[in-house]
């Protein structure tokens, strides 16, 4: 600044000043442009290869399958990995994935799955069974590579079932007891007690095969691991926190290759940011924010899980339930009838309509439709009628002028768009007479709550691991749960009883039928108070010819088809 | 000087320990249990939330490394000052720590993402200093003139409008709008800090974030720069400079400019600060990558080793800051001599 010269002359430097300015927006305009020739084509993202998908996903957890848990990871995850078994829903059967079949003894404790042959990883190895223990035995054992390297799976319940899991899981042993290959493509799973539905835990993302550098190499297999599936992750990228994940055809696939070269993942905090990125033809599967739901549904087209020309909105009921969960060992909520009157004086219908303009719909039951053994109306109490909620209602206390005296306490996290279902629910439990309460700490504080048993009611949602009623029944009504998912605290020995019995029984019908008994059981003691289950809400671009997204919103990308 | 400066860095230390101990203290007194939160809606196994607490250090443990139980077989919750040593110890071994929550080292988090928080506050900063002096300088000297009302009114609007909010106008106009009308031959991005698949430049997604980032801080930088030139401008020793005939712009450039610069670099340095520590709402609409929003999902999280990272990150990175601001002045005001004898008196 010293060396300022006073008599310079003036209007040379302002021609500069404006020269250099106005050259400079020419110049920003011309670069602002797309990358490379710089034609930006509208809605055709410009990305390597013509048929690349641009796929919305959240921030995942973990896209190895070690620790694979939200829909979020398991999105990408499902695209890498194969696993033995994959549910069918549109035909409602199981299907051999990397497995071609699998045989059950008659009680039900052993399983024996024969593999697919010639099947490779993406790094070349072939897939043999000795793969899926070493991925099933890092998913328990809190002494593997992957554990050390990142700490033990928060998932290692899935596999408890099997014999030798306690032993491998507290670090007694490092070898998984239960099982065993007698050739490369055969592996046989003991378990320490019935369950007949195992071949369906054997669906979960969780439970893929991983080569062998997953353990010699974890702390890079983390970030971009190593399948066996349809995709693999494109050479030379990992997972990019917080901005995307890549992942490429892979074309030594024993199945059926994908029809696309690769998909985009690109992982958005903000699901508004995300829209307006999907608005502006950057990404081509995005989910829909409420506010843009009835907007979405005129201009896309509604379908349920499988998008197509014309019908590029998606509306696919999903297994999951949300609930409100009961302290059964509460003061007032150990009367049965208390539970009841609140839950029939509950229009779950308004909630559903007003604050999710139908996307969700009113729950008849703890078990969702599409789950086989869903049965309509299931619940009896689940149902809104007012005059009924009064029967009850009075058998605990009788209405004085507008009021029974009966004072609750709800305690749930507000965030999440939880704050406005609440208030409906304590709007409806005002009109029989109870005056309920909200107390709204934070997260982490009401999960301590529901922990420890020193709440009165609160809420929760449950998205079942595999597509069976087993998963709704057992963890959140039998008496072994409690302490974990039961956190109402229910326990009925008849209900406990009947879950065992159907676990050992490898005939469907026979075993469904079980559980039905059984729910209708946990039904008529009403402990918990079914509200709504979960619709995804997922809109496509033009450019999408076909995407099947299934119920637990996987969607299959392999067939997926682009214009 | 090099004194003024080596006392200024030891100071670090106890306001470092002070902060750090602040916020061991904090994690004890505010409810929710950590790794109950890592489950969630669903439970965690008994066995694998043991083998969580003895991982980071929440509970005792004997010798073979196993969690020490009480009478009722419950394990023996760590003490807090166990824990900070604990904490220095890997800090001073450049080891911040493991996520609860997100599982990475924290240090590898940092380095990835603190990145691009620099450069967003960087490029913001610049934008901020040329525009808001700038600005400011043009008002004041073009006193009640177009310009000056102009920057009064603009900055009053600035100053008023959420930041998140101007965010996505501009996403909205530079995103959707602009390439819907010129068929997608001119656009800029929404979101991301670019990379091999985005289809722009990675400069050019610094642009909507670094002058959303910036533009309430332009308008306050703004103000001051306007305020303090005109405070500066009726000083007698400006009155001697006119007396003495110089010209208007060797006044404003030689004599007021530098004394009224003292408070706009103490506000462009506290925000450049600020700004360093992560942005949540900007990062948040725009996708951005940066630690800011990383730390706020860690607190409500109750990630404290990501929390305890950030923290002392941070606090590193002010105190740098403060000290160069301080340090400015210097040159700023030859008057201003730091550590000089007045200081000490």
């Amino acid at each position: 600044m010293a060396e300022f010269k006073v008599n310079e002359p003036v209007m040379g430097r302002r021609a500069f000043v404006g020269g250099s300015l106005a050259a400079g927006s020419l110049a920003f305009l011309a670069a602002c442009g797309q990358k490379g020739d710089g034609a930006g084509s509208g809605d055709a993202p410009a990305t390597d290869g013509g048929k690349t998908l641009n796929y919305y996903i959240n921030n995942p957890v973990c896209i190895d399958p070690y620790n694979v848990q939200e829909d979020q990871g398991t999105q990408v995850e499902f695209q890498l990995f194969d696993t033995l078994m994959q549910f069918d829903f549109e035909n409602n059967e199981l299907k051999g994935l990397a497995a071609e079949s699998f045989d059950a003894t008659e009680d039900a404790t052993e399983f024996t799955f024969h593999l697919v042959e010639g099947a490779k990883f993406h790094n070349g190895d072939p897939v043999t069974a000795q793969d899926f223990v070493r991925g099933w035995t890092r998913l328990v054992s809190p002494k593997s590579a992957i554990a050390t390297e990142y700490g033990p799976s928060e998932i290692s319940y899935h596999l408890s079932v099997v014999e030798g899991y306690d032993a491998l899981a507290n670090g007694e042993t490092d070898e998984f007891s239960g099982l065993s290959c007698p050739d490369d493509n055969t592996l046989v799973v003991k378990l320490s007690s019935a369950y007949a539905d195992f071949a369906y835990i054997a669906s979960h993302p969780a439970l893929s095969p991983v080569p062998a550098c997953a353990e010699e190499d974890a702390k890079n297999f983390y970030l971009a691991p190593v399948g066996n599936g349809p995709f693999m992750m494109k050479p030379d990228t990992k997972w990019e926190d917080g901005q995307y994940i890549d992942i490429v055809k892979f074309d030594d696939y024993y199945g059926e290759p994908a029809k696309i070269d690769g998909v985009h993942f690109i992982i958005q905090k903000d699901i508004e940011t995300a829209y307006k990125e999907f608005q502006a033809g950057n990404l081509d599967v995005c989910d829909v924010p409420v506010a843009q739901i009835e907007a979405a549904r005129k201009e896309r087209g509604e379908a349920e899980y499988t998008m197509e020309d014309g019908k590029h909105m998606l509306l696919g009921a999903e297994p999951s339930a949300y609930y409100l969960v009961v302290n059964n060992n509460d003061e007032q909520f150990k009367n049965p009838d208390l539970r009841k009157g609140v839950s029939l004086a509950i229009n779950r219908e308004a909630i559903c309509e007003t604050l999710f303009k139908g996307t969700r719909t009113p729950a008849d039951g703890i078990i969702p439709p599409g789950i086989d053994g869903y049965t309509e109306g299931a619940w009896e109490f689940s149902a809104y009628d007012v005059d009924k909620a009064n029967e009850y209602l009075d058998k605990v206390a009788p209405m004085s002028g507008d009021s029974r005296g009966i004072n609750v306490v709800l305690t749930y996290n507000q965030d999440g768009g939880h704050k406005e279902i609440m208030e409906s629910v304590i709007g409806d439990l005002a009109k029989v007479g109870i005056t309920a309460e909200s107390e709204t700490p934070e997260w982490s504080a009401v999960l301590e709550q529901y922990t420890a048993g020193t709440f009165q009611f609160g809420r929760l949602g449950w998205i079942a691991d595999y597509p069976i009623m087993d998963n709704f029944l057992y963890p959140l009504f039998h008496s072994d749960s409690i302490g974990g998912d039961n956190k109402s605290g229910y326990s009925n020995a008849e209900v406990d009883k009947l879950i065992d019995e159907a676990r050992a029984t490898t005939d469907d019908d026979a075993r469904i039928a079980k559980m039905k008994e059984a729910d209708a059981i946990i039904a008529s003691d009403c402990p918990v108070i079914p509200l709504m289950f979960y619709t995804h809400t997922l809109v496509g671009s033009d450019r999408i010819k076909n995407l099947y997204v299934d119920p637990q919103k996987k969607a299959d990308l392999a067939t997926c088809e682009l214009a | 000087m090099g004194k003024y400066i080596i006392k200024r860095v030891l100071q670090f230390i106890p306001v470092f320990l002070g902060v750090t101990l602040i916020l061991f203290a904090l994690q004890n007194i505010v409810p929710g249990d950590p790794i109950k939160l890592i489950g969630g809606d669903k439970a965690l196994p008994p066995a694998t939330e043991l083998q969580l607490r003895v991982r980071y250090h929440l509970v005792q443990v004997d010798e073979s490394g196993n969690a020490v139980l009480d009478e009722n077989g419950d394990p023996v919750p760590e003490t807090m000052w166990n824990r900070y040593v604990y904490y220095m110890t890997g800090l001073l071994h450049g080891d911040l720590g493991q996520s609860y929550q997100r599982k990475l080292p924290v240090t590898d988090i940092f380095l990835q993402k603190y990145p691009y928080t620099v450069k967003l506050a960087a490029c913001a900063i610049v934008l901020e200093a040329i525009m808001g002096i700038g600005a400011g300088i043009i008002s004041a000297v073009k006193r009640y003139s177009f310009w000056d009302i102009l920057v009064t009114l603009t900055t009053s609007v600035l100053v008023a409008v959420p930041a998140f909010w101007l965010g996505m106008l501009l996403q909205l106009f530079f995103g959707v709008l602009i390439k819907d009308w010129t068929g997608g031959a001119f656009s800029l991005p929404i979101s991301g800090a670019g990379g091999p698949s985005s289809q722009y430049q990675d400069w050019v997604h610094y642009i909507l974030p670094a002058i959303t980032l910036a533009s309430v801080s332009t308008a306050y930088a703004a103000r001051i720069m306007r305020s303090q030139l005109l405070d500066v401008m009726n000083q007698d020793y400006i009155r001697t400079a006119k007396a003495k005939g110089l010209s208007n712009r060797a006044i404003i450039w030689k004599h007021a400019l530098k004394n009224a610069l003292i408070p706009v670099v103490t506000y462009i340095g506290v925000d450049f600060g600020a700004m360093l520590s992560g942005a949540i709402l900007t990062e948040t609409v725009f996708n951005w990558p940066g630690i800011g929003s990383e730390i706020y999902r860690a607190i409500s999280m109750r990630d404290w080793p990501l929390v305890m990272g950030g923290v002392t990150l941070i606090v590193v990175v002010v105190m740098v800051i403060n000290l160069l601001v301080d340090v400015s002045y210097a040159f700023l005001d030859p008057r201003i001599r730091l550590g000089g004898p007045s200081d000490k008196a």
